[in-house]
């Protein structure tokens, strides 16, 4: 479903700020395949998920979507395919506008947009089935603005609005990050209720070590712009966050190591 | 009773330039000073096309169009070449001067022998009223300035109605999204450049088509005329937030309509009341400058109160 092949990805290059964000990055992701996404800070795990979005155009690397070479395609072009929640509750829908609008506009994704009514009544009917059944009231609130409700509510109905036309790929980026724990549990429960249900291909960043075990099928770790690790099948579901702490920890005294054995070549032969 | 005709009737057009400052403002979060060119632009269309024998719905038009032109010039200038929505405004403002003055030729296109909207809604009323004043309320109201008023306030109506409906379709819903959170559109398959351009062309769209109308009721088209037209617009949309007090489409425009009534009823009696007319531009950009900042200051002095309560 997703290839991404040689991935690189340097920003503000040849300056003080410079950041190799990702060097090399090869990835194949199976239709209906839940992917999740761990790494440090800086790891490259969000670049990554941007560069599959479009937020930027990659140094190097290309990526294919769905038989499609998308490499190119510009941020909202690739939108048609791609249904994506963010990391700021503030970042997914339009404050001013209300819930039905917002839900209009998803409704057309990758669409071509025309002169008809946006709030189609046949919409707002399967609309109000829908937010019904996140139980949280919502369903009579339609008309309020979207900028009234909670960050948990503006998550769960951001991922209702990224999946309302089902993408070839869903791009879930620490989306439950910026939420306070129950919040935070409701709208994970939900976004893999969603997955399981239509069979979604996933690729989810996160920097919860628990919810990386409870879900998805996979886990790649993330460090220095490389995928260090690959979990899957058996192994992914016999691993326990205690493990993950461990291969994280690994990682940084072999880091720590490198460096040691640097300075010390260093100043042994330089 | 006339002072009040024209300021109503005068009000109802600017309402149109108010109306489109509202998009790029308030939609787009833009002040978009194309606006005072493309005032000038439609005036200077309408007016050359009315002196050569066109109608004058087809000059009007013809004016919008121009004017939308120039917004979506602003609007590429500031989104493919990445340049200061600000400063893109200052370029074609700049630039539509001189534009302005090749279309008309000269400083000032007078409109005494043309038909225009005003004259022909003038002999409206005659044929519907007579020529004799009409008593409205116990005042003597000419008719011929009657009906221009009721054709002001329908182009106002119309206008309005039109964009309300506009912005509940797709296009018009995403074009208010981008204003309001454009990485959501663009999460959501939606040009936003695209977007902004389309705005930035229907809001000097109206403008322009504003200064057709001002033009004909005015009587003449003058290369000076949109200087600071953009501060009117703004002092109206605001003027029109304090009066409907809500941020919902339908009563957004509303507003935007009857605040620009508002204010040259204002301006009106202010004029009446001896304002020097040389000082009305001044007075406006303080007033908008005022409204900008005073509810800024006024939740501060809340915010203080309590604080120093305890």
């Amino acid at each position: 479903m997703l290839e991404l092949h040689g991935l690189r990805q340097t920003f503000n290059p040849g300056t003080v700020n410079e950041v190799r964000a990702l060097q090399g990055v090869d990835l194949t992701l199976e239709a209906g395949s839940f992917v999740v996404v761990l790494g440090t800070n800086g790891s490259g795990k969000s670049t990554l998920l941007n560069a599959v979005a479009g937020s930027f155009f990659l140094d190097e690397g290309r990526i294919r979507l769905d038989g499609h070479d998308v490499t190119r395609w510009p941020e909202h072009r690739r939108a048609q395919l791609i249904g994506r929640v963010f990391q700021n509750p503030f970042s997914g829908t339009a404050p001013g506008m209300s819930i039905a609008e917002n839900f209009a506009l998803a409704a057309r994704r990758g669409k071509p947009r025309g002169l008809s009514w946006a709030l189609a009544p046949n919409l707002l009917g399967a609309l109000r089935e829908r937010v019904a059944a996140l139980r949280m009231g919502l369903e009579d609130r339609l008309d309020n603005a979207i900028g009234s409700l909670s960050g948990g509510q503006r998550q769960a109905l951001t991922l209702l609005m990224a999946t309302w036309l089902r993408p070839r790929l869903l791009l879930l980026d620490e989306h439950t990050a910026a939420l306070d724990p129950k919040s935070a549990d409701q709208v994970i429960s939900l976004s893999d209720q969603v997955i399981r249900r239509d069979g979604l291909t996933t690729l989810m960043v996160t920097h919860s070590m628990a919810q990386a075990v409870a879900y998805g099928d996979r886990i790649l770790m993330m460090h220095r712009g490389r995928v260090v690790h690959d979990f899957r099948g058996a192994e992914k579901r016999r691993l326990r966050p205690e493990d993950l702490i461990d291969r994280f920890d690994e990682i940084r005294r072999r880091e720590q190591l490198d460096e040691g054995a640097a300075t010390m070549l260093s100043d042994l032969y330089v | 009773m006339n002072l009040l005709l024209g300021a109503l009737t005068l009000g109802l057009i600017l309402s149109l330039l108010a109306m489109g400052v509202y998009v790029s403002f308030r939609i787009f979060s833009i002040p978009d000073i194309t606006t005072d060119g493309s005032i000038t632009l439609g005036a200077a269309v309408a007016a050359v096309l009315l002196v050569g024998g066109t109608s004058p719905i087809l000059a009007t038009a013809a004016g919008a169009l121009a004017g939308a032109a120039a917004g979506a010039l602003a609007g590429i200038i500031h989104t493919r070449f990445r340049i200061n929505a600000l400063l893109a405004g200052i370029l074609v403002m700049t630039a539509l001067y001189s534009v302005n003055l090749h279309v008309m030729g000269r400083s000032n296109v007078p409109l005494l022998q043309a038909t225009t909207f005003a004259t022909q809604g003038e002999r409206l009323g005659h044929t519907l009223f007579g020529t004799g004043p009409l008593h409205l309320l116990g005042w003597p109201v000419a008719p011929g300035d009657l009906a221009v008023l009721a054709l002001a306030l329908l182009a106002a109506v119309v206008v309005g109605v039109t964009l309300y409906v506009f912005f509940r379709t797709d296009v018009g819903t995403a074009m208010r999204a981008t204003g309001d959170n454009p990485q959501m559109v663009r999460a959501l398959g939606a040009d936003v450049d695209r977007y902004t351009i389309l705005g930035l062309a229907l809001s000097n769209g109206l403008v322009a088509m504003s200064g057709a109308l001002l033009a004909q009721y005015q009587g003449f088209a003058d290369a000076q005329m949109g200087i600071g037209m953009i501060v009117w617009g703004l002092a109206s949309v605001i003027i029109g937030e304090a009066l409907t007090g809500s941020r919902s489409l339908g009563l957004a425009l509303a507003g935007a309509v009857l605040g620009s009534v508002l204010f040259r009823l204002l301006v009106a009696v202010a004029l009446r009341w001896g304002l020097n007319p040389n000082d009305l531009k001044l007075i406006t950009a303080l007033f908008v400058f005022s409204a900008l900042v005073l509810p800024r200051f006024l939740a501060r002095r809340r915010g203080v109160a309590p604080t120093a309560r305890s």
